[in-house]
């Protein structure tokens, strides 16, 4: 009984170490799963709003064609966009030197603040353009400003079609750095 | 009767070395406690004087575009001669997100209190950490969709036929674009906070 015990209880310390690695590993591998996402939606989104231009086949006031280069927001919108999917895709190389070795402590630090600071990024970008948007469908009475989607109407949807994109994103951002701070903290 | 007596002194100074002993070795392992939580306190302690200064930042940012309320002088026929934040949603929307930021900060500096009390508290440091990524999204947010408006209302739009309000509303203006700055400090605050909690989970 004695010596059971004894074997048991040296049996115990193994045990202990190897699900610590393996959690971290799984989390791993769903943090390249979800960058992949990630890079898809924003790519989409910045491509979307990029392609989009509505030419309308007689002249209203001054108007005649509604590109995205007409409004600064959604030039910076689809920097914003470009900019985290090429972040994205470059982090992916980090992601994967995770899954390989899960015990890196200063990496997922310096991994946890580079997502912080892009999503700040995509986040303000998506939410700026989300207010133009906003305005663009409902106008203001007050401001005197007029709801342009009542004549722009493809480009308005295109529009608000790539919000969704990068509002995907943020989410998903989000979530990669919450994991990553969950697997910090285990280790 | 002697013997007793060298007995009794014996007694006394070997209870005294051994609570010696056992008082140094306390010591001893306290001081490690607080060397080995000593920069986590430190960490603990810039969390709470960041935690402040985002709450300061978050609360003029909220007091002074909801205490925006312009009236010009003169009446003219096309345009309106009154401006407060609740005329744009955008506004409304970043006077509600940074209120829902100084009361989460408000209400996290007990927390922090508490992690600086006990350096080694994981779960709420987690909890906080959770929280504030969710804040950091959300006061940018605020802040990037009232700086679209500002922009809109310093310069106007030619091409949607957007006339940039600014110009007869000056205070207004001032107003609301020095709340939009209070704001992205208090968001620059925030990850700064996620970074610093980030730092202070790792285990050692």
């Amino acid at each position: 009984m004695k010596e059971s015990a004894q074997e048991a209880g040296e049996v115990q310390p193994n045990v202990d170490e190897a699900p610590k690695a393996a959690p971290n590993r799984g989390i791993s591998i769903l943090d390249f799963i979800l960058r992949i996402v990630a890079i898809i939606s924003t790519f989409a989104s910045a491509i979307a709003m990029g392609k989009s231009n509505n030419k309308l086949p007689f002249f209203t006031r001054s108007i005649s064609r509604g590109e995205y280069q007409d409004l600064p927001t959604f030039m910076f919108f689809v920097v914003a966009n470009s900019i985290t999917s090429a972040y994205l895709v470059l982090s992916l190389a980090l992601s994967i030197f995770h899954i390989l070795k899960s015990g890196a402590k200063v990496t997922r630090t310096v991994l946890i603040t580079l997502d912080m600071i892009i999503l700040s990024l995509l986040m303000s970008g998506a939410s700026a353009a989300a207010a133009i948007v906003h305005l663009a469908h409902k106008g203001n009475v007050r401001a005197n400003w007029f709801a342009i989607c009542q004549e722009f109407n493809s480009f308005c949807v295109r529009v608000s079609g790539s919000l969704v994109g990068s509002f995907i994103g943020i989410l998903v951002l989000m979530l990669l750095i919450l994991f990553s701070a969950i697997a910090l903290s285990r280790q | 009767m002697a013997d007793s007596s060298s007995t009794a002194i014996n007694i006394p100074e070997s209870k005294s070395t051994k609570s010696k002993v056992g008082h140094v070795a306390y010591a001893a392992t306290t001081k490690a406690m607080a060397r080995k939580g000593g920069w986590k306190r430190g960490v603990a302690i810039f969390d709470f004087i960041l935690r402040i200064c985002a709450l300061v930042a978050a609360l003029a940012a909220t007091t002074t575009m909801g205490t925006t309320d312009q009236t010009l002088p003169f009446f003219t026929q096309f345009f309106q001669f009154q401006a407060s934040y609740d005329d744009l949603p955008a506004f409304t929307f970043f006077v509600v997100a940074n209120a829902i930021a100084s009361g989460y900060l408000v209400l996290s500096l007990p927390f922090s209190i508490v992690g600086i009390v006990r350096p080694h508290a994981a779960g709420i440091k987690l909890m906080l950490l959770i929280f504030d990524i969710l804040l950091v999204a959300f006061t940018s947010a605020a802040a990037a969709a009232a700086a679209a408006i500002v922009y809109l209302a310093h310069n106007g739009n030619s091409k949607t036929n957007w006339f940039a309000i600014c110009q007869q509303f000056n205070d207004f203006c001032q107003r609301i674009s020095g709340a939009v700055v209070a704001s992205f400090i208090a968001a620059f605050i925030f990850i700064f906070l996620v970074m610093l909690s980030a730092v202070a989970l790792r285990k050692h």
